[in-house]
C-alpha cells in the first residue's frame, strides 16, 4: 500500500493541535457545512444531520490518529490509502469551522492575501494561531492531493 | 401517466474550500472527467452556484447528501424542464 511519511516540525505544529482539537470538539454536535436543503426537506435534514455528524466525528478522529506516539517522538505522520479521505475531509471540515468562528470577521479577500503570503499580519495571538491551524490543514490537504490524490488512486487500481 | 419529476443536485460555492479539493471531490462523485469538474467548479465559483446532475430524487438526494459529506454544500430543485 503507497504510504506518505511527512516530517512535520514539533514545535512548530504540536502547540496548534489543542486549539484543533478544541474546534474538533465543537464539530461533533455542528456541522461545518450547514445544510441546505429547503423548509419542505425538514425530516429529511434532520436525519442527514445525524448522519453527517457522525461521519464528520469519525473523520477527525482519523485527522488526530496522526499524531500519535510517532509524531511526539520523531515528527512524523503518515498518509495511506485508507486515511486518505477520512483526513482530507477532516482538514476541510477544520478550515471551514475556523473561518466560521475564530477567523469569521476577517474579510474573504483579506483572508486570502494572507493565505497567499502565509503572513499573520496585525492579528492578536489567537487570531494568529487560528490562522496557523487554518494554514497548516490546508497544508495536509496539498500533501495529500498531491501524493495519494483519491481519483489517482482509482486510476491506478 | 405523468413521468417522475426530475430533481436537480446544486452544487454552493463556499470562499474557503480549496478548489483542487472540489474538483477532485466532483470527479469522484459524479465520474467527471477533470475537464468537467473544473468547469463545475469555476461555474459554482463565479456565479455562485452550477447544477452538476439532474435525475430521480432518491439518486438526487444520494448525491447531495455525499457532497455534504465531503463539507461541499449542495442543494436539492426541481427541474423545472422536466
Amino acid at each position: 500500500m503507497k504510504r506518505v511519511e511527512v516530517r512535520l516540525s514539533i514545535p512548530a505544529v504540536a502547540p496548534l493541535l489543542d486549539l484543533i482539537k478544541a474546534v474538533a470538539d465543537e464539530l461533533r454536535t455542528n456541522l461545518a457545512v450547514p445544510l441546505a436543503l429547503s423548509d419542505s426537506d425538514a425530516e429529511l435534514a434532520a436525519v442527514w444531520n445525524e448522519d453527517l455528524l457522525a461521519s464528520q466525528r469519525d473523520d477527525c478522529d482519523r485527522l488526530f490518529s496522526l499524531f500519535n506516539q510517532e509524531f511526539f517522538s520523531e515528527g512524523v505522520v503518515a498518509f495511506d490509502r485508507e486515511n486518505a479521505e477520512p483526513v482530507l475531509r477532516a482538514c476541510a471540515a477544520l478550515r471551514l469551522r475556523f473561518r466560521s468562528t475564530r477567523l469569521a470577521h476577517i474579510p474573504d479577500d483579506t483572508l486570502e492575501a494572507l493565505e497567499a503570503s502565509s503572513s499573520l499580519g496585525n492579528m492578536s495571538e489567537d487570531v494568529q494561531k487560528a490562522f496557523a491551524c487554518f494554514l497548516f490543514l490546508d497544508e495536509l490537504q496539498k500533501i495529500i492531493l498531491k501524493y495519494l490524490d483519491p481519483m489517482a488512486v482509482e486510476e491506478d487500481e | 401517466m405523468a413521468s417522475p419529476r426530475a430533481w436537480r443536485v446544486v452544487f454552493l460555492n463556499d470562499a474557503v474550500t480549496r478548489m483542487s479539493y472540489a474538483v477532485m471531490v466532483l470527479r469522484k462523485l459524479f465520474g467527471f472527467d477533470e475537464q468537467t469538474a473544473t468547469k463545475h467548479m469555476l461555474e459554482a465559483h463565479e456565479n455562485g452556484r452550477s447544477v452538476v446532475w439532474v435525475g430521480v430524487r432518491e439518486n438526487a438526494e444520494a448525491y447531495a447528501f455525499s457532497l455534504q459529506q465531503w463539507h461541499l454544500s449542495a442543494t436539492l430543485e426541481p427541474d423545472e424542464e422536466s
